[in-house]
């Protein structure tokens, strides 16, 4: 990963090399702006690092202009300033983040890895997957340099597969993604293209099973042979690598237990059964020997704990020849210590890493470890992995290593401390949201808590649950996982649900006890949900009743798992309303594959329902609702809204002239420049024919039309690198803003679009802001 | 690009057998192993591996034995030498450094890390 750093204070500069250098980031440096400005034009970046205050061309005004040239990698701004104002200027000139001087290196590195992982998503323009390549914007594909000719539909599965490359498709699944919709085949095609890619795969010296068949699923990349790579030391072993090594390393650490007990066990004999201070010189090098080599392995295997002990055994050993009562006792409670921690089982080796990491991650600070016990047990139910720290400084620690997604605060324990660790996060890790939890519900420790930064308060008594649910509405919304909530009052079935459906990227949320059903299915917001039917209090066929008889969750797909497939429970179930049956005990695969389907199936609906297929932005149906919850907002938090409607200059003559084909095209463009050229919560939408509209939120007018002029400049200098045709394409915009142009969004966009006539009148290919200038607005309209 | 050929030096057979399973798996390089000081001066003459991972306490010859011993000769002279150590001390390290060793690998290594840190130490990115 190739990182640029603008920087002019040289020890600053240098510091970020170096550290960023150790973290395997190749740096590069540019003292002031213009050179910040040359390097990014002649390389290739996957992020920047850019300070606002720079000689020749400042931090902001070098975002804005490498963002008006569609260049895309992350960028993160280093500001000595931190209030709103800048930050948001910031952001607005298109930086993704921001950081503020003096900032701490741990969260650094993580900025650095949260955008790096983003701009993968986005960006990622070449797909690769191996010695397997493929370039969009060619349609090129190799295979170690070696090129493939391929088939439309072939091309369009491989496709499908390195952008999805840990997912398994089912064949409808494929047909649903690949073909278009009026010209469904059956599921033959797909096997026919499949093979038909295979050999194609085959020919230039792939791997015949590149494309893997996953027996009573699908198909799906099978993982490029190990060898075959070189790791770059920069990045993380593939997940699947590291579960072949973490098994690889369990089973040799069963075969040798035996060996590691022996060692153990001369500990226990030097130690226990003969004082150390009569251990001949053999007996006690032989000891030393031991403690030195578990000290050296054990953390390896997992028992990091292990190896401290066995570390300070050796120490001991080596150190002391004769030793007090005192020494003595203290050298046998090591050893036990050793070993009863080697009894248990390796904590890293054995539990599924990948899940636990996946899991959205709560830290509890509570200075009593009993109070919070309940939490974590109840944490489990809504899919979240919680830890406790009952010190400040284990706290600390805790975040440093891997930061939280939610930190809920007792306030009761220690509340000095409490309140010291609540600053500091504020201080530290400003989007981190903290929950804080106390039985002070009084004004005064309110205000205190909303002093120190405190993102919600939650007064006890409160059960558990609740706390949950309020934790869960902070954690951070853009987690895309599709959610499962599994409803059954038999643990062990929900354990296995869990244990198969988290591997495939779904979250799942298990309940044991149905009372508790309607406040988790509202707290949660599943995709799906999964229903045992007898249960104690409420039956399944009670809750998916009532799931139906709800206008907003009516269309929740609704999955049985029984133990009866008698006609007359099959008949049941789906009179109350279920999508799908599947009777216990459960088969992996099969459960697996109706559930994918399923969301395929709703992922796929929602998409042609909201997303306007030509240009990929969304439909007006669906951007109106999107804009009205924006406007909402602006009227809560008191913020500016601003509205833009653009049109295609001429719209008419490029299709005369060229041919609709061109003029779709053009739309798409357009479609696509504006999503990219805008900030990912801005709304972007086709509203017919050649008119979009945009919505950006925290904006006044002023901000908007300098925005759009930047983009209005961006696309007519791309234009003329990419001539689609003879005719130069512009776009006019009439751009408003809440609330003093209007209080809804209907008021707004007719004023946007007076603007924007006014645009075309003056001359087309501009960016005007509505001015309430009487009956001039009123003007006609000019003839487009 | 052909895979590193590394050859790990250890008394303990499991700490050998996790070294080897870290660095095939992780990166893909070949493996093999040496179980003493003399042994590991006889397959790093034959094998020419691309690195070496010397433990450091080992019964018979220590590692900086063999390592003296490697640099004597001169068919062993050019191959890098890591030392994989519980002791990783700042004397050690400068120790290590003035005789012109790579550097050190702390035990117990990351399983998941090790071969990053051995490609970082040689300058293999």
């Amino acid at each position: 990963m190739r990182i640029l750093v603008v920087e002019d204070d040289e020890f600053i500069a240098n510091a970020l090399d170096l550290v960023l250098s150790e973290q395997n980031y190749a740096v590069e440096i540019a003292a002031d702006g213009e050179s910040g400005w040359e390097l990014v034009q002649a390389y290739e970046y996957d992020l920047i690092l850019l300070d606002v205050m720079l000689p020749k061309l400042d931090g902001i005004e070098l975002c804005r202009r490498v963002r008006s040239q569609g260049y895309k990698m992350p960028i993160l701004l280093l500001t000595g300033r931190d209030s709103s104002h800048d930050k948001a200027i910031g952001l607005d000139a298109g930086a993704d983040d921001y950081l503020v001087k003096p900032f701490d290196q741990e969260e650094l590195f993580a900025r650095v890895r949260a955008l790096l992982r983003r701009g993968n998503t986005s960006v990622s323009p070449v797909l690769e997957w191996g010695e397997l390549r493929l370039d969009p914007s060619s349609c090129e594909v190799t295979y170690s340099g070696r090129s493939l000719q391929l088939t439309p539909k072939e091309y369009a599965l491989l496709e499908l597969f390195l952008r999805n490359n840990r997912r398994v498709f089912s064949c409808s699944a494929i047909l649903d993604r690949v073909w278009s919709f009026d010209k469904t085949p059956g599921e033959e095609a797909v096997r026919t293209q499949i093979k038909g890619l295979r050999q194609k795969l085959k020919a230039v010296g792939a791997p015949a099973d590149l494309i893997e068949t996953v027996y009573g699923i699908g198909y799906r990349l099978k993982l490029p042979s190990v060898n075959k790579l070189t790791l770059p030391s920069s990045e993380e072993p593939s997940e699947q690598t590291r579960q072949q090594t973490l098994t690889a390393l369990a089973g040799v650490w069963e075969r040798f237990q035996g060996r590691v007990n022996e060692q153990v066990t001369l500990l226990e004999q030097a130690t226990t059964q003969i004082l150390p201070a009569q251990l001949t010189v053999e007996q006690r090098h032989h000891a030393e020997q031991a403690a030195h080599t578990l000290a050296g392995s054990l953390g390896t295997f997992g028992f990091a704990a292990g190896s401290q002990l066995a570390r300070k055994i050796e120490r001991s050993l080596r150190a002391k020849k004769s030793m007090s009562q005192t020494e003595t006792k203290h050298l046998r409670e090591l050893v036990a210590a050793l070993r009863r921690s080697i009894e248990l089982t390796p904590p890293e080796l054995t539990t599924p890493v990948t899940v636990k990491q996946e899991l959205p991650q709560l830290l509890i600070f509570n200075s009593d470890r009993h109070l919070a016990e309940p939490l974590i047990a109840e944490a489990g139910v809504w899919g979240i992995q919680a830890e406790i720290a009952t010190q400040l400084e284990t706290a600390r620690k805790a975040i440093a290593l891997s930061p939280p997604q939610v930190v809920l605060l007792d306030l009761d324990g220690n509340t000095a401390d409490s309140l010291a660790l609540l600053v500091e996060l504020k201080h530290r890790y400003p989007s981190l949201p903290v929950l804080v939890h106390s039985n002070q519900d009084n004004l005064m420790t309110r205000l205190e808590v909303a002093r120190c930064g405190g993102h919600a308060f939650l007064p006890k008594p409160v059960p558990p649950a609740k706390v949950l649910q309020a934790v869960t509405q902070l954690l951070p919304k853009e987690a895309t996982a599709a959610k499962v909530m599994v409803v059954d009052d038999d643990p062990q079935i929900l354990a296995t649900l869990r244990s198969l459906l988290e591997p495939w990227g779904l979250r799942t949320i298990c309940i044991e006890d149905p009372r508790r059903f309607w406040e988790t299915l509202e707290a949660s917001a599943p995709d799906l949900l999964i229903l045992d039917i007898n249960m104690p209090h409420l039956s399944g066929l009670e809750l998916c009743q009532i799931v139906r008889q709800d206008s907003h969750w009516c269309g929740l797909p609704i999955l049985f798992l029984t133990a009866y497939s008698d006609a007359n429970t099959v008949n049941q179930v789906f009179a109350v309303g279920a999508d799908d049956f599947v009777s216990k005990p459960i088969v992996g695969p099969e459960l697996v594959n109706r559930i994918m389907n399923r969301l395929d199936r709703i992922e796929l609906l929602r998409n042609l329902a909201e997303i306007d297929s030509l240009t990929g932005v969304a439909n007006r149906h669906k951007s109106t609702q999107d804009l009205e919850r924006l406007l909402n907002l602006a009227k809560r938090h008191h913020q500016p809204f601003c509205l833009a409607v653009l049109d295609i200059d001429r719209f008419k003559l490029v299709n005369d002239t060229c041919g609709h084909a061109v003029g779709d095209t053009v739309l798409r463009q357009l479609g696509q420049w504006l999503l990219h050229s805008l900030r990912r919560e801005d709304i972007v939408a086709r509203w017919g024919g050649e008119e979009f509209v945009c919505g950006l939120y925290g904006m006044t007018s002023q901000d908007g039309v300098q925005r759009l002029t930047d983009i209005s400049i961006g696309w007519q200098q791309q234009q003329s690198t990419h001539p689609q045709c003879n005719i130069p394409i512009t776009f006019s915009v009439g751009i408003v803003h809440y609330p003093q142009h209007g209080a809804d969004l209907e008021s707004l966009y007719r004023a946007a679009d007076k603007a924007l006539y006014r645009a075309k009148k003056n001359g087309r290919g501009r960016v005007v802001a509505f001015k309430e200038t009487g009956s001039s607005d009123q003007l006609s309209v000019a003839s487009d | 690009m052909t895979a590193k050929r590394i050859l790990v030096v250890d008394n303990e057979p499991y700490i050998q057998e996790v070294a080897q399973i870290c660095l095939e798996m992780v990166a893909g390089w070949q493996v093999s192993t040496a179980s003493s000081g003399s042994e590991c001066l006889i397959k790093a003459a034959a094998e020419q591996p691309d690195a070496i991972l010397l433990d450091v306490m080992m019964p018979e010859m220590d590692g900086l034995t063999t390592y003296k011993e490697l640099q004597a000769n001169q068919a062993t002279k050019h191959i890098p030498v890591i030392f994989l150590t519980a002791k990783v001390q700042p004397a050690d390290r400068r120790r290590y450094a003035q005789l012109g060793m790579k550097d050190a690998i702390a035990k117990p290594f990351d399983p998941l890390q090790l071969a990053s840190q051995v490609a970082t130490t040689l300058g293999w990115n």
